[in-house]
């Protein structure tokens, strides 16, 4: 993951060549749920200029669209960009195009992951949400913390619903992508 | 009223948010609206989880949206990452039948069925399109004049509302009218719509941290008595994200409270500091509850 105070050059990326160019990429994206606005794009920048990470990094979301659009691939899929957005919306909000970037960065991770690229830190809460029900585990310490104020005890997540879920969505499979050795970045 | 309620992973669990839990009971109590939590709830799995797998992330939003249904009633959640996951789901399953059909096949072996006839709220906006300003002023025993608070309306409230249909996100007014009823001045300021960086915390420290220095800079310059968040990321950031950014680029004078929207009502009700959690954040919010009791005036009587 890109440290914020490194300058990444684009140097790496140019020339583009034919073997770098996957033609079909961006029908691929742009067929999936969300993914419809990537055609409309016009690269006009305006996700780039209300972006809340680009203002303190060189990360550019038209950048991505750019090279989606291009078809680089393997270069998106496995690049730190796509997982750089802090899902804020404000480039889907001000998108002319209704282009919906940020469901654009969803679909790209989302192929990003099965090729185990995903990110760990989510990984890791992933694997919290399939062991206790949530992001954070009800502890005896929680139980307190809400007595003392008067509220009711927390009730147990419904674990067996949560594990039929996420065993008919296949999402089992997925993270039994990233066992043993960790495939992130 | 009655609507079923959605807590959430943080609200209920986190030292600092859960003044935000008793705050939301107390006031909605107090509003006469009656609550049912969702039957064993789990995660809504939000962005973070949609970036992994978003079939898995809707199906699992779904779980919860199904309970309500079952319940025959609408949804209501103080925190802005469950309120985005509920409309979402809703938004998806109406504009693609397909994935709709795709949710409920996962969910049949769960023994659970989601028809999307449930409404979520998020607990602002019900408070104003709901209750009602009228009502929540005639409820209040004290104001809050000469106190400037700095409101945050967090990203995944309001954007995009395409999908969320609450007010467009550039120049949002509604949550300041009920928080200016209470007499507050809700000062504009630079970045108070900007991004708090909070979904980044836990997987790019170091980005989350520089997008917050800058959010932290912006709300000390605007010299604020509070910061007042909708979302339980933008509370983390703020509240216990101060500590980490005082030590982590040496800035020694940040001290700024950052409550919860509903404490604020809370307090204009009449309860007190202690019973909403304010002794609970990690930014002291001392010196905000000092300034109330100079500061308020007793209209009905107090509590």
């Amino acid at each position: 993951m890109g440290q914020t105070d490194e300058v990444r050059t684009q140097r790496d990326d140019i020339p583009i060549r034919d073997e770098d160019v996957e033609r079909t990429f961006k029908y691929e994206v742009a067929h999936q749920v969300g993914g419809e606005g990537l055609l409309r794009c016009l690269k006009c920048g305006a996700c780039s200029g209300g972006c809340p990470v680009g203002a303190v990094t060189d990360y550019r979301p038209r950048k991505v669209l750019g090279n989606v659009l291009l078809g680089l691939k393997d270069l998106v899929l496995s690049s730190d960009d796509i997982w750089m957005c802090a899902a804020c919306f404000t480039c889907e909000e001000r998108c002319v195009q209704e282009v919906n970037f940020t469901d654009i960065v969803t679909i790209l991770r989302n192929m990003a992951v099965k090729q185990g690229h995903a990110a760990r830190g989510y990984l890791e809460m992933a694997r919290t949400v399939v062991a206790y029900g949530r992001v954070v585990p009800k502890t005896f310490a929680v139980d307190k913390m809400r007595a003392n104020l008067e509220l009711p005890p927390l009730q147990d997540p419904a674990m067996e619903e949560l594990t039929k879920i996420i065993q008919a969505s296949g999402f089992d499979k997925i993270l039994a992508l990233y066992k043993g050795g960790d495939k992130t970045q | 009223m009655k609507m079923a309620i959605a807590w959430g992973c943080l609200v209920p669990s986190r030292r600092s948010l859960l003044g935000y839990e008793a705050a939301t009971r107390k006031v909605l109590q107090h509003l006469g609206v009656n609550v049912i939590d969702v039957p064993n709830e789990t995660c809504c799995a939000p962005f973070w989880m949609q970036s992994l797998d978003q079939t898995t992330s809707l199906a699992l939003a779904s779980r919860n949206l199904a309970k309500a249904e079952e319940m025959g009633l609408d949804m209501l959640t103080p925190c802005s990452g469950c309120f985005h996951s509920y409309k979402r789901v809703n938004h998806t399953i109406e504009k693609y039948p397909g994935v709709h059909e795709r949710i409920n096949s996962i969910l049949r072996p769960a023994g659970l069925r989601y028809n999307g006839t449930v409404q979520a709220f998020h607990l602002v906006d019900f408070l104003y399109n709901q209750i009602g300003l009228d009502v929540i002023k005639s409820k209040m025993v004290k104001d809050f004049e000469g106190l400037e608070i700095g409101l945050r309306y967090g990203c995944h409230m309001l954007k995009p509302h395409e999908i969320l249909n609450i007010e467009y996100s550039e120049r949002p007014t509604f949550a300041d009218e009920i928080l200016e009823g209470l007499g507050l001045t809700s000062k504009q300021y630079t970045g108070r719509h900007r991004c708090c960086g909070g979904l980044l915390r836990g997987t790019n420290d170091d980005l989350a941290d520089e997008v917050l220095k800058n959010r932290l800079e912006d709300a000390k310059e605007a010299d604020l008595d509070a910061l007042v968040t909708v979302c339980s990321l933008c509370h983390i950031q703020h509240d216990m994200g101060q500590r980490i950014i005082k030590n982590k680029y040496g800035i020694d004078d940040l001290n700024i409270p950052v409550l919860h929207y509903p404490q604020l009502l809370a307090l204009a009700f009449g309860f007190s500091p202690k019973e909403i959690g304010l002794q609970q954040h990690t930014a002291s919010t001392a010196s905000f509850v000092s300034k109330l009791k100079e500061g308020a005036t007793a209209q009905g009587g107090g509590k």
